[in-house]
């Protein structure tokens, strides 16, 4: 089948394929082609995702999950402060990976959850789109993230698809598919830059284009920064005005909506009347109040334009074209000031919210062995961040530094310090500060089963190889015996391998709830068919038997008993049942209108008693389905 | 060309292959452990390279092994290209570089460890402390006495791989003057 590609948003999601070779992104059931990445918890076990989630957010607070991409492969310590934003409660018995306790509306908890499950949610749901308009399950999926993320949140990501069932080709930078979706490898050549403003990240990315190979050359950002600050920034603003009230919880949530809602309209108006939450009336807003108010957060991605652009060794002006991704790039400040960074107009004639699902499912589509499209594409990332081992004094040693290609391996040797030493462990870190705690800490890598030697004598050779999708994996060996080491990965941030095969495991058992679900809506659909065929058919009662009209309502009677209880299985049994006891009454009622037909009747009546026929038939059919 | 994978069979088909893919029935051959940077990209053994040239090769190479090329195959063609890509990658960012590819060709390794590498001359450390004692703490006049022993080495070290290219001597005292070059630089 079609492999598809994904754009996993911090705000919203989407997913697209390539129909008669041009991508299109596919659309809910709301008509939408974007997801809101909400997810909302049931106490009984079901899961909402989207847009509706998104609307009724602040009506379930304890239970509605947004933005959940800032979590990803964080540490708990880490973004406490965005949990605290973000009004989630953290699992504090859990340092080592962000887990939300799941809060019924009587405030009583029912479960708990990790980003990474709230994002495998997001992503079952695009599956399901997909699935839908394919009849059938995709191939693979490309998915994008952005190119800042380190090695955790990449991780993250793709321990997501796994629990959502997806097979992921290819982690793809956000950026790097942006320059797809607008068919800049179809140059020569050229160097570029993406400058993706979201809701809730920013990147830069400088990226090359030689001969059919497209490089990223260097990449820089915020995890932390986007749209969603710029509303905040708003909404302070709209605060102060009205006096700096304290609001609550949900006084907080609908500011922040009027924010957003005013900051779009004023991308198109000059003025705007925001109508505030509660007893605070109404304000006047004009396009400037608002440019004031997001510079400050908008000069923040200014820095990292200029680290991104002289990690690539160039200077602005040596940048040929800018394209714009992410919602928030529609705000006309946002275009004035990357114009004025770069001295150039940016790109932006594509949907910037479809642009990296685009570019996504033109990658995923290069990858499918039966790919039409040029061969000669090549897509080359680099590593966002230089990879390092802690030694001795917690000082960093980089064996692979920041914006090198990958995939890419190193190989450092190693020796014992004692005596039939049998174990090493290894800290590795990422980031560029000298010192191991400064920098984020990847995982700890124990070496085990190394062949017992007298101190300095055995030569461990640790191979660290980064993937094309920029996951480090390590394997060593010992040179003079060739021994193997048992690598044991104790990833820093983030699920261990064990966690995750226990999520799928329950999502499995989840996946059975969900059928049985399925099976009592349908059983109940099905029943109220037959109900309603029935009641109409009973009409004609001269043509029952003695004692045959109570026998079926009797049964019928049971049914709606049954239908109104969760068991799917009496509501099958009874409806056959029921089937069954009304066919001679049914039989009779067919022989009459052919009858009444063949004796001159109207023909309009006639043709609706066989509707009604051909109603119940069909309920009888669909139960030998 | 490929001196690790010279002329072996093939894993698949038994074709004598010498190239990373086979010729007989286009299965990704494994992965050298150490291979030979300069044979790895087919650019001679030099110092002076066409940098365009190493690029291209590059490309070109890197369209062919790369493991977006293998996503269908089996998982050990995809673990091979894997290897060959990351062998690439760090051939490129070797021969790209003046000093790496300076150092690999005389040590054989790219990169200065940042720990045990080569001992640098007492007399030269003598030598840079008698600048600071003339300059007498200004910190420009050890700035300037810097760069002009950067030039010096780069310079001399010009020179040297120069006569190896033309078969007039050896390679020796690379490693320790781009240790002492890296010293001085750090003091610019």
């Amino acid at each position: 089948m079609a492999n598809i590609g994904i754009d996993l948003g911090t705000t919203n999601s989407l997913v697209a394929i390539l129909v008669d070779g041009k991508p299109r992104c596919l659309l809910g059931d709301d008509g939408a082609a974007m997801l809101p990445s909400a997810v909302r918890y049931a106490p009984e076990g079901g899961v909402t995702v989207g847009a509706e989630a998104r609307a009724e957010a602040p009506r379930y607070p304890g239970r509605t999950f947004t933005s959940v991409k800032r979590f990803m492969g964080r540490a708990p310590a880490d973004c406490a402060a965005d949990a605290q934003l973000f009004r989630y409660e953290m699992d504090t018995s859990e340092d080592r990976f962000v887990r939300f306790n799941v809060r019924a509306d009587s405030g009583a908890p029912f479960r708990a959850v990790t980003p990474t499950e709230v994002s495998a949610e997001i992503l079952k749901a695009l599956k399901h789109r997909a699935v839908e308009c394919m009849f059938g399950e995709p191939g693979g999926a490309v998915i994008t993230v952005p190119a800042y993320f380190d090695d955790a949140q990449r991780q993250a990501t793709k321990d997501a698809a796994r629990l959502a069932g997806l097979e992921v080709l290819r982690l793809l930078n956000e950026p790097t598919a942006a320059a797809i979706a607008y068919g800049l490898n179809r140059r020569e050549r050229g160097v570029f830059a993406v400058y993706d403003l979201g809701g809730g990240t920013f990147d830069i990315s400088i990226l090359e284009l030689n001969d059919g190979v497209f490089q990223v050359m260097s990449t820089a950002g915020d995890t932390h920064l986007g749209g969603d600050d710029f509303d905040r920034a708003v909404a302070a603003l709209l605060i102060a005005r009205a006096g700096g009230p304290a609001l609550s919880d949900a006084g907080w949530r609908d500011i922040i909506q009027s924010a957003e809602a005013a900051r779009r309209a004023l991308s198109a108006a000059e003025t705007v009347t925001v109508a505030l939450p509660a007893d605070l009336g109404t304000q006047a807003l004009s396009r400037a109040d608002v440019e004031a108010a997001i510079l400050p957060v908008l000069e923040r991605t200014g820095a990292s334009c200029r680290q991104a652009i002289s990690d690539a060794g160039l200077k602005a002006d040596q940048i040929e074209a800018v394209v714009l991704v992410g919602g928030t790039t529609r705000t006309p400040l946002v275009r004035r000031y990357v114009e004025d960074l770069f001295g150039r107009a940016p790109f932006c004639d594509l949907n910037p919210d479809e642009v990296v699902a685009i570019g996504a499912s033109i990658q995923a589509e290069l990858l499918s062995s039966s790919s039409t499209f040029s061969e000669d594409l090549l897509l080359l990332d680099v590593i966002p961040l230089s990879l390092g081992l802690e030694v001795m004094g917690g000082v960093v040693e980089k064996f692979i530094p920041r914006c090198s290609t990958i995939p890419i391996s190193k190989s450092e040797t190693f020796t014992t310090h004692v005596d039939d030493q049998t174990a090493i462990d290894l800290h590795i870190v990422q980031g560029d500060r000298e010192l191991a705690r400064d920098n984020r800490s990847l995982a700890r890598f124990a070496l085990r089963g190394l062949p017992p030697l007298p101190a300095g004598i055995p030569r461990i050779k640790v191979e660290f190889l980064v993937d094309a999708d920029g996951l480090l994996k390590v394997s060593a060996r010992e040179e003079y015996t060739g021994i193997a080491a048992q690598v044991d990965v104790k990833p820093s941030y983030g699920l261990t391998e064990d966690e995750i095969e226990q999520m799928l495991e329950s999502s499995i058992d989840n996946a059975e709830e969900d059928v049985s679900v399925r099976m009592l809506i349908e059983a109940r659909v099905e029943g109220e068919g037959i109900l309603s065929a029935l009641g109409k058919a009973m009409r004609d009662r001269e043509l029952l038997e003695p004692g045959e009209g109570e026998r079926i309502d009797a049964v019928a009677a049971q049914l709606e008993t049954a239908m109104a209880g969760e068991v799917y299985k009496t509501i099958q049994d009874l409806s056959k049942l029921l089937d069954q006891v009304s066919a001679p009454f049914a039989q009779r009622r067919i022989e009459r209108d052919l009858t009444r037909a063949l004796s001159g009747q109207s023909a309009a009546s006639v043709a609706d008693h066989l509707a009604s026929r051909r109603a119940v038939e069909s309920d009888v059919e669909s139960d030998h389905v | 060309m490929y001196s690790a994978s010279a002329a072996t069979a093939c894993w698949r088909c038994q074709e004598r292959v010498g190239g990373p893919v086979c010729v007989g029935c286009a299965a990704l051959q494994p992965a050298p452990t150490a291979p030979d940077f300069y044979a790895l990209l087919g650019v001679a053994r030099r110092y002076h390279l066409d940098l365009e040239a190493v690029d291209a090769k590059y490309r070109a190479l890197a369209r062919q092994l790369h493991p977006d090329r293998y996503v269908k195959k089996s998982a050990q063609e995809r673990q091979s290209a894997l290897l060959w890509t990351a062998h690439l990658n760090e051939a490129r960012r070797v021969l790209r570089d003046p000093i790496r590819r300076a150092r690999y060709l005389a040590t054989g390794r790219p990169d200065m460890p940042e720990s045990g590498g080569p001992r640098l001359d007492p007399a030269f450390l003598e030598e840079i402390m008698e600048w600071r004692e003339e300059a007498e703490g200004d910190p420009e006049a050890v700035r300037g006495k810097a760069s002009a022993c950067a030039a010096e080495l780069e310079a001399e070290l010009e020179a040297v791989l120069t006569a190896w290219e033309e078969g007039r001597g050896g390679l020796e005292v690379v490693g320790d003057r781009l240790a002492r070059l890296r010293y001085v630089q750090g003091m610019r």
